[in-house]
């Protein structure tokens, strides 16, 4: 019943996220092809997540959002990308060593420091194949 | 006698709602189509052509109206570089491989089976000079469909397909939605599509032509490269959210329809598709030497003004012109906003023009010879994105003198004087005014040009006259 629930939750968030941007343009906004290539030349996976909390403004925010991310076990160095305007982050993975939901909590322990989460959008384990997640 | 009057009224009353019956709304929303399928999204890629389909114009000259109930449209996205002005070799993002992208060209109820590849990953000719693949979409104005399904944003090697039913008439842009779409629009990605009313249009034209306009805020690549000798040029992103345009152009093109005129004869009725994408201007739109017998607002008959000299469209409004062509001569299409005219923002509608080429598609076009003195180079580049519009080079007069031979015909230091400060020369240098007169009064406008430029054109000018007598020509000096 209560993962019912929680199921009903994310519906209706991305629901609710379709009303501002739509989850392909969220995604669009830090989609990096030489990342997605790199990645999927190592059978790396790529992630794609909405940012919940209050995100920190100012020059670089963006920048030490990317860094606090980038420095989570299991993420590949220099694949962080966030967009602060569409509260978007993605980066890249490897499946062998953690599964999505492991690296999304890695990345949501250093992200805690700013009272943000994450909510996973779409994962891309081929190119051109957005997939849902699957935690 | 007031019962007898009541009674008789209320006859009448009854009598007419009885002998008429109320005029079938074209707009019945019954008849509308309102629920579309789904959108598909796959990972098989698209080869070959870059647009297919029956409907599709690929450039000014529009073609008939293809009877099928469904039209088959595929546009894919590129990314590749562009002429958008001759010399200005400019990295784009394309619908269908060209800027505009193809118009579409449909009728009210008609259905539209759309597909999309995004391409943008797709090996070109200058590989490292284009922008790196990224996600784009499809947002049809035309259609009435959910944007989050329908007007998603695809990864490169992505297909998008989906259908919609055109439920009213008009010109309608087309765009990528996917953001930041201001830049998305401005590298390029959009065109326009046309819907007939069910019924066709109320008037017969001899001539039609698409006339798309919009903005490119170009800068030269930050990392110099060049393709074909020629500078890049990438999107300005500060002159882009400042909704400052280096080029305002019909058409895709700087001076375009200038160089290739749209053919018309006397006594023709001329049909215009007007479309301004913006993404940031307004446009004015005029014909110069004759007045819009008839004006349809967005394209559609319903909204129809007549006698109108200019009609004014902001960003992705449209309007049907419909206008004669009374006697010989070359009918200039302006934005009557004369800055962005300057900017390229101008075509010929011509009795003497030859038929346009199959393909008037400007992409790639190969450079042409040019002077090697830096300066002239440079002058070159500036008469060929300012002037050609009213000069021709050993082409004759146009709205101007040719400045072929004019090193020859004027001093340095009046040619100088006059390139700086035309209008106080026009009141008091008797060979300027003689010139004026000679010109049907149409004054050269003063371009706020810098010493420096000055040089560079007097150069240019210098090395057309130091060239074989007719060797160098407008089209050959640049597009």
């Amino acid at each position: 019943m209560r993962v019912a629930a929680a199921a009903a939750g994310l519906v209706l968030a991305l629901q609710a996220l379709a009303c501002g941007y739509c989850v392909e343009d969220k995604i669009a906004s830090t989609y990096d092809h030489a990342v997605v290539m790199r990645a999927l030349e190592h059978r790396h996976h790529v992630a794609f997540f909405h940012i919940e909390g209050v995100l920190p403004s100012g020059e670089g925010a963006g920048h030490a959002l990317a860094a606090l991310a980038e420095s989570a076990a299991g993420v590949d160095k220099g694949s962080v990308r966030v967009s602060l305007d569409t509260l978007t982050l993605s980066f890249a993975f490897d499946p062998q060593r953690s599964s999505l939901g492991a690296a999304q909590r890695a990345v949501e322990r250093k992200l805690a420091l700013k009272k943000l989460s994450l909510m996973p959008l779409r994962v891309m384990e081929r190119a051109a194949d957005l997939k849902m997640p699957k935690n | 006698m007031k019962l007898h009057h009541l009674l008789l009224l209320a006859g009448l009353l009854s009598a007419c709602g009885q002998s008429s019956t109320p005029p079938a709304d074209s707009y019945d929303v019954a008849k509308m189509d309102l629920k579309p399928m789904a959108a598909k999204v796959t990972s098989e890629r698209h080869k070959g052509a870059f647009a297919e389909g029956a409907s599709l114009s690929m450039g000014a000259e529009l073609k008939p109206l293809d009877a099928s109930p469904v039209k088959t449209v595929r546009l894919d996205t590129t990314h590749k570089i562009i002429e958008i002005a001759p010399g200005v070799k400019f990295s784009a993002w394309t619908f269908g491989d060209q800027v505009p992208g193809p118009t579409v060209r449909a009728r009210v109820g008609d259905r539209i089976r759309f597909s999309m590849t995004n391409r943008s990953d797709e090996p070109v000719a200058a590989p490292a000079l284009t922008a790196a693949p990224m996600m784009h979409s499809m947002d049809f104005h035309a259609a009435m469909v959910s944007p989050q399904d329908k007007y998603r944003s695809i990864a490169p090697g992505q297909t998008i397909e989906f259908e919609f039913t055109l439920n009213y008439p008009g010109i309608f842009m087309y765009h990528c939605g996917t953001p930041m779409i201001l830049e998305h629009i401005a590298s390029g990605m959009y065109g326009a599509v046309i819907v007939e009313p069910r019924n066709g249009y109320p008037t017969k034209a001899d001539r039609e032509y698409v006339v798309v306009q919009s903005e490119f805020y170009a800068k030269p690549a930050p990392g110099k490269q060049k393709v074909d000798g020629a500078p890049l040029y990438v999107l300005d992103g500060d002159r882009l959210r400042a909704a400052q345009p280096t080029h305002t152009v019909f058409n895709g093109v700087h001076n375009g329809m200038v160089n290739n005129p749209l053919p018309a004869k006397p006594g023709e009725r001329v049909r215009m598709y007007v479309l301004n994408v913006g993404p940031s201007k307004t446009s004015s739109f005029h014909v110069v030497g004759t007045i819009f017998d008839r004006v349809w607002i967005e394209g559609n008959p319903d909204n129809q003004m007549r006698g109108m000299q200019t009609v004014l469209l902001g960003s992705s409004n449209s309007a049907i012109v419909e206008y004669l062509i009374p006697e010989d001569g070359s009918y200039i299409m302006v934005d009557h906003h004369f800055a962005n005219a300057s900017q390229g923002a101008i075509g010929l509608v011509s009795t003497s023009a030859k038929p346009p080429a199959k393909d008037l598609e400007h992409h790639n076009m190969p450079a042409s010879a040019t002077p090697t003195d830096p300066d002239a180079v440079a002058g070159k580049l500036a008469f060929e994105s300012k002037c050609l519009a009213c000069h021709s080079v050993g082409e004759g007069r146009k709205l101007g003198p040719d400045v072929a031979g004019v090193t020859k015909r004027r001093s340095s230091a009046w040619l100088a004087r006059w390139l700086k400060e035309p209008e106080k020369m026009l009141q008091t240098d008797p060979e300027a005014m003689a010139m004026l007169k000679e010109h049907n009064n149409i004054p050269m406008p003063n371009q706020s040009l810098g010493d420096a430029e000055i040089r560079q054109y007097l150069k240019y000018f210098e090395w057309i006259d130091q060239q074989p007598a007719g060797t160098v020509k407008s089209s050959a000096g640049g597009h």
